[in-house]
C-alpha cells in the first residue's frame, strides 16, 4: 500500500493546510481585536472553540460510522470510527487544556462545572473507556462491535448529560462567549474563518489516519 | 418468549440467591464505610444522603450486573442463548427487568440499615420516594444491562464495566440525587419535576437502543 504523502494531492493538502494555520495563528494574534476584561485570554477562544466543533463533528462520524458498521458489515466502517474516536479525543483532549487556560483568568479559577466543559470531560471518560475496549477486549471481531455500539450510545447520550449538568447547577455562569452572532464582525469573521481551517485540518488527519488504520489492518492480515 | 427469558431469570436467582446477597452485603459494607468516613455527623449526612445512597446503588449494580451475565459464561450458556431462535433484543429485556427486580430487593433490605445507620429521618412523603425510586431504577438497570452487554464477553470485564458505565450514567446519578433530595426535604413537585422528566427519557431512548442494538453487539 502507497505512503499517504506519495499522493500528490495529498502533499498538495498537507501544504494549503499548514500554510493556513500558520495565517490563522497570524491573525488570531495579530488582527483580532482585545476583549476589554480578558486580554490575551480571550484569544485562546478562537482554537478552543473550533477544537470542540471538530470533537464533537468527530465523535458523530464515530456514532454514523458504527450504525453503518452494523448495517453493512463492512470493516471500512469500523476503521472510519475508530480514525474519527482517536482524532476527536485527540481535539476534545484539546478543549479540556484550553479550557481550564482560558477559565483561570475569567472565573478566577481553572475548573468550573460549566455545562459544556462538564459535557466534554464526561465524553472525554467515555472515550477513555472505548480506547480501554479497543486495547483489552479481546476477541478482534466482537470488540469491533462493541466499540460500534458504544460509538452510538456516547453521542445518544451526549444531550442527556448536557441538560442534567445545565439543570444540575444553573448558577454556574455560561461560557463566556455565548452569544457568536452578536459578536461585532472583528471577533465572528476570524472565529470563522479559525473554525473553516480547523474543519479542512481535520479532514486531512481523519483520511491519514483512516489510511494508517488500514495499512495496518492489512500488515496483521498479512502476517 | 420475554415471560420465558424472565423465569429463567428469576428462577436462576432464586435458586442460587447469589447476585441478590451479594448486592445486599454489598451495600451493607458500603452503608458501614459511610457512616465510619462521615463520624455519622449530622451536619454531613443530611446534606449528602441522596448522593451516598445513590453511591451505593451504582456500586452495588455493577456487582449485581455482572453476576447476572458472568454466570453465563460457565458452560458457554450464553453462545446456547443467543443461538436460539429468538429475538434478541428480548434478551436484553430480561436482563434490564430481572437485574431491576434484584436492585429494588437489595434497596427494600437496606433502607432500613441506611436510615438507622446514618440516623436520617425517613421521607415524609415514603410513597413519593418509593415510587421515583422505581423509575430511577429502571433507568440504572436499562444502561447497566446495556454496557453489561457490551462488556461482558470482553476480556478485563470486570474493569471496563465501572469505567464504562460510571460516565454514562452520570445524567441519572445527578437526577436520583436532585430528586431523592427534594423528596427529603419536601418539596413540591414542580421543583423536581424536570429530573423526573430526565429520567423517563433515559429509560424510554436507552431501553430503545439497547432492544435494537443488543441483536448487533451479540451477533456472532
Amino acid at each position: 500500500m502507497q505512503f499517504f504523502f506519495h499522493n500528490k494531492s495529498n502533499r498538495i493538502w498537507l501544504v494549503i493546510i499548514i500554510g493556513l494555520m500558520i495565517f490563522n495563528i497570524w491573525n488570531i494574534i495579530v488582527n483580532t481585536p482585545m476583549v476589554p476584561d480578558q486580554h490575551w485570554a480571550q484569544k485562546i477562544f478562537y482554537v478552543h472553540v473550533p477544537s470542540a466543533w471538530v470533537g464533537f463533528i468527530s465523535y458523530f462520524i464515530v456514532m454514523v460510522s458504527g450504525i453503518m458498521y452494523f448495517i453493512k458489515g463492512d470493516e471500512h466502517w469500523d476503521i472510519v470510527g475508530l480514525a474519527a474516536a482517536e482524532i476527536g479525543t485527540l481535539f476534545i483532549s484539546l478543549v479540556l487544556i484550553t479550557g481550564p487556560i482560558w477559565a483561570t483568568p475569567i472565573w478566577g479559577q481553572p475548573w468550573i462545572w460549566e455545562p459544556r466543559l462538564t459535557t466534554t470531560l464526561v465524553l472525554f471518560l467515555i472515550y477513555i473507556g472505548y480506547f480501554m475496549m479497543r486495547a483489552f477486549g479481546g476477541h478482534a471481531e466482537r470488540v469491533k462491535r462493541y466499540a460500534a455500539s458504544l460509538g452510538i450510545i456516547a453521542f445518544v447520550d451526549v444531550p442527556i448529560i448536557f441538560v442534567s449538568v445545565k439543570f444540575w447547577a444553573p448558577e454556574i455562569q455560561s461560557h463566556p462567549q455565548v452569544e457568536m452572532t452578536s459578536q461585532p464582525p472583528g471577533i465572528l469573521i476570524p472565529f470563522l474563518l479559525s473554525l473553516g481551517i480547523f474543519t479542512v485540518l481535520y479532514w486531512l488527519m481523519l483520511k491519514y489516519r483512516i489510511h494508517v488504520i488500514q495499512v495496518n489492518y492489512k500488515s496483521m492480515a498479512d502476517v | 418468549m420475554f415471560f420465558t427469558l424472565l423465569k429463567k431469570e428469576l428462577f436462576i436467582e432464586f435458586r442460587t440467591r447469589e447476585i441478590t446477597i451479594s448486592m445486599i452485603v454489598f451495600g451493607l459494607a458500603i452503608i458501614l464505610t459511610f457512616a465510619f468516613s462521615s463520624n455519622v455527623s449530622p451536619m454531613i449526612i443530611v446534606n449528602f444522603a441522596p448522593g451516598m445512597f445513590w453511591i451505593m446503588v451504582l456500586f452495588v449494580t455493577v456487582i449485581g450486573v455482572h453476576r447476572s451475565f458472568a454466570y453465563e459464561k460457565e458452560f458457554d450458556a450464553f453462545s446456547m442463548l443467543i443461538s436460539a431462535p429468538i429475538d434478541r433484543g428480548l434478551i436484553f429485556l430480561s436482563k434490564w427487568v430481572s437485574g431491576f427486580i434484584f436492585l429494588t430487593i437489595m434497596e427494600l433490605f437496606l433502607l432500613i440499615p441506611f436510615y438507622k445507620f446514618l440516623m436520617i429521618d425517613f421521607p415524609i412523603q415514603p410513597w413519593l420516594a418509593l415510587g421515583t425510586t422505581i423509575l430511577i431504577n429502571l433507568a440504572i438497570m436499562v444502561v447497566a444491562s446495556l454496557v453489561s452487554g457490551i462488556a461482558m464477553r470482553a476480556r478485563l470485564s470486570e474493569v471496563l464495566l465501572p469505567i464504562l458505565l460510571f460516565p454514562l450514567v452520570s445524567p441519572i446519578i445527578i437526577s436520583a440525587t436532585k430528586i431523592s433530595g427534594s423528596i427529603m426535604r419536601g418539596e413540591p413537585y414542580a421543583l423536581w419535576d424536570i429530573w423526573l422528566l430526565i429520567i423517563l427519557t433515559v429509560i424510554v431512548v436507552f431501553g430503545l437502543v439497547g432492544y435494537t442494538l443488543f441483536d448487533f453487539i451479540t451477533e456472532e
